[in-house]
């Protein structure tokens, strides 16, 4: 285990650029819009006194609503740096001459290659944790401000936007770190253009020949849409919010294809890591 | 006792052949020396005894099956291919805690030792050093471990002649004694030859040669004659035949009556040229 902490520093400290560049992004952000509110302030064009929300069920369904909102940007901003950080993750050492210096550490194949999984997505989820829950303290406190607060609805609105973001980064992210298992560089656009490849192939193959073969994208794509906020769709005020939240917690977490995710996750990890274990080390 | 035993092993790279049914027996307590010319197979050979490459035939290392890379190998044997290896992604001091708490077999007061007789920039990023600091970095993290085998693959590749040397003398003075073993596979024979107890010379993939470095030295004689009886050489068949100013010269079997020659003790590259052959052979 002391093993497995000297990996995930190292992986630390390898990946920490990368890691807290989303940090950067958002504080930039908040400097454009701190700026944007100030200067709107100065000039008087922000009608601060219209931003009452009226209504008792339309109150808690847009506090839920704005919470799960607070990962849009981060949650896609992280999704890249996931794609950025597992698609070098098992060639990374490779290219940078240094695979001999640590194959050559008495280690299991198998803690490193976690290490990095752990670094590559934990790592990330981490990032927009954090993130997150300065997002959520700075506009509940404005919410709170106007005199709007519901704790029920703003966590709930959290933790299903969080989780969204993270199982959607576990496969994008597993997908992603097996693609670097197979590939030198740039792994996850080659992953993506073999995909491509073979589902246009099937594709003309089944019309020219008029055969049913699978086609993988479809797979992946319904593997990956595990939800929408689609019941969210109308008047905020005909809304039961404690059924919709429970029911997105149903979608979200509780059913069976959550753990065909997990495992699909699982796969992945564990396949790349056969792989990058077989490889020859020249 | 042998460290490291190879029967029939055989390595292909494509169709070419890398490693051409070699059979090895590395004692322990030995500096040994493997000499060839680029690509003759050095660091396949020294890739294959950690597994690390696939291969024909067995190897087996402190008694252990190497077809495959097993990493609780590393806990007796060190491995240092060359010193650009290192991550320059760390700095040294993340490099020297890394390794520590990855080996067991860390010696922390042999660390502290080497670290404070040296000038490393322990908070500088290891893609910051000089080609010499990152020797003294590889030294230092590869000395401290209580490892019985030291394997160097062209450690010095691009070093100049200063850290050359002394990183052979680091190496003989700080980690070498009559139980472990160093391999050490090189092309530039003169730079390791003060220190070799034993050599291996490999060719094309195949062992031409393992012996005893004074033994070898025994066999083997440089005799010098005048040009103008160079056929007294050419008499015994010699491999190759040196001209310098006036005379010609050629290693032979020692104990050779030549008449009028000159009779010198052969240095390793001598030993070398005369087995392996020169570059445009």
């Amino acid at each position: 285990m002391n093993k497995f902490k000297t990996l995930l520093i190292k992986d630390w400290h390898i990946s920490k650029k990368s890691l807290l560049m989303p940090f950067w992004i958002t504080a930039a952000f908040y400097l454009l819009i701190v700026l944007s509110v100030a200067v709107g302030y100065f000039r008087g064009d922000i009608p601060f006194n219209e931003f009452k929300m009226e209504g008792e069920m339309a109150v808690p369904a847009i506090i839920y609503a704005i919470n799960i909102g607070l990962f849009s940007l981060p949650g896609f901003i992280i999704l890249i740096f996931t794609i950025t950080l597992t698609q070098s993750a098992l060639n990374e050492d490779v290219r940078k001459n240094c695979e001999l210096f640590h194959r050559s550490q008495p280690v299991s194949v198998w803690w490193r290659s976690l290490s990095k999984y752990t670094i590559g997505i934990g790592g990330n989820w981490a990032v927009l944790l954090i993130i997150a829950i300065f997002n959520f303290i700075v506009i509940n406190t404005i919410l709170a401000f106007f005199g709007q607060t519901d704790f029920y609805a703003s966590l709930s609105g959290f933790a299903q936007g969080f989780l969204s973001f993270a199982k959607i980064g576990l496969l994008l992210g597993s997908l992603t770190y097996f693609c670097s298992a197979v590939f030198k560089d740039k792994a996850f656009f080659q992953g993506v253009a073999i995909l491509l490849g073979i589902n246009f192939l099937f594709l003309i193959v089944n019309v020219l020949l008029g055969w049913k073969l699978p086609l993988p994208l479809k797979y992946i794509i319904d593997l990956f849409s595990f939800t929408s906020f689609s019941n969210f769709d109308g008047d905020p005020t005909m809304i039961n919010l404690p059924e919709l939240i429970n029911g997105m917690w149903n979608k979200l977490i509780f059913n069976w294809k959550t753990l065909l995710q997990i495992g699909v996750s699982g796969a992945l990890f564990a396949a790349a890591t056969l792989i990058y274990d077989h490889k020859e080390v020249k | 006792m042998s460290l490291i035993t190879t029967e029939n092993l055989t390595k292909y790279y494509g169709k070419l052949k890398a490693l051409d049914n070699v059979n090895l027996s590395i004692p322990e307590g030995r500096i040994i020396g493997l000499l060839g010319k680029n690509g003759a197979g050095k660091s396949t050979l020294m890739r294959c005894f950690l597994g690390f490459l696939k291969y024909e035939g067995n190897i087996s290392l402190l008694g252990n099956s190497m077809k495959h890379h097993r990493e609780d190998i590393h806990n007796h044997v060190a491995f240092i291919p060359d010193v650009s290896s290192l991550d320059d992604r760390l700095t040294v001091k993340q490099t020297i805690d890394y390794v520590s708490n990855m080996n067991d077999s860390w010696n922390a007061e042999k660390a502290n030792d080497l670290l404070s007789k040296s000038d490393l920039p322990i908070n500088k990023k290891v893609s910051g050093l000089s080609k010499g600091m990152k020797t003294k970095l590889y030294l230092l993290i590869t000395l401290s471990l209580d490892v019985k085998i030291l394997l160097l693959d062209e450690p010095t590749l691009g070093l100049d002649i200063v850290f050359r040397k002394e990183f052979f003398n680091t190496i003989l003075g700080e980690f070498y004694n009559e139980e472990r073993t160093i391999i050490i596979s090189t092309h530039q024979v003169e730079e390791v030859a003060h220190i070799l107890q034993d050599i291996i010379f490999i060719d094309e993939g195949k062992i031409i040669l393992q012996e005893d470095v004074e033994e070898l030295k025994s066999r083997y004689s440089i005799y010098t004659v005048k040009s103008d009886k160079e056929e007294l050489l050419e008499a015994h068949n010699p491999r190759l035949i040196t001209k310098t100013l006036g005379h010609v010269s050629a290693i032979l079997k020692s104990g050779l009556a030549i008449e009028g020659a000159e009779i010198n003790t052969p240095s390793l590259s001598d030993l070398f040229l005369e087995k392996v052959g020169g570059s445009n052979e």
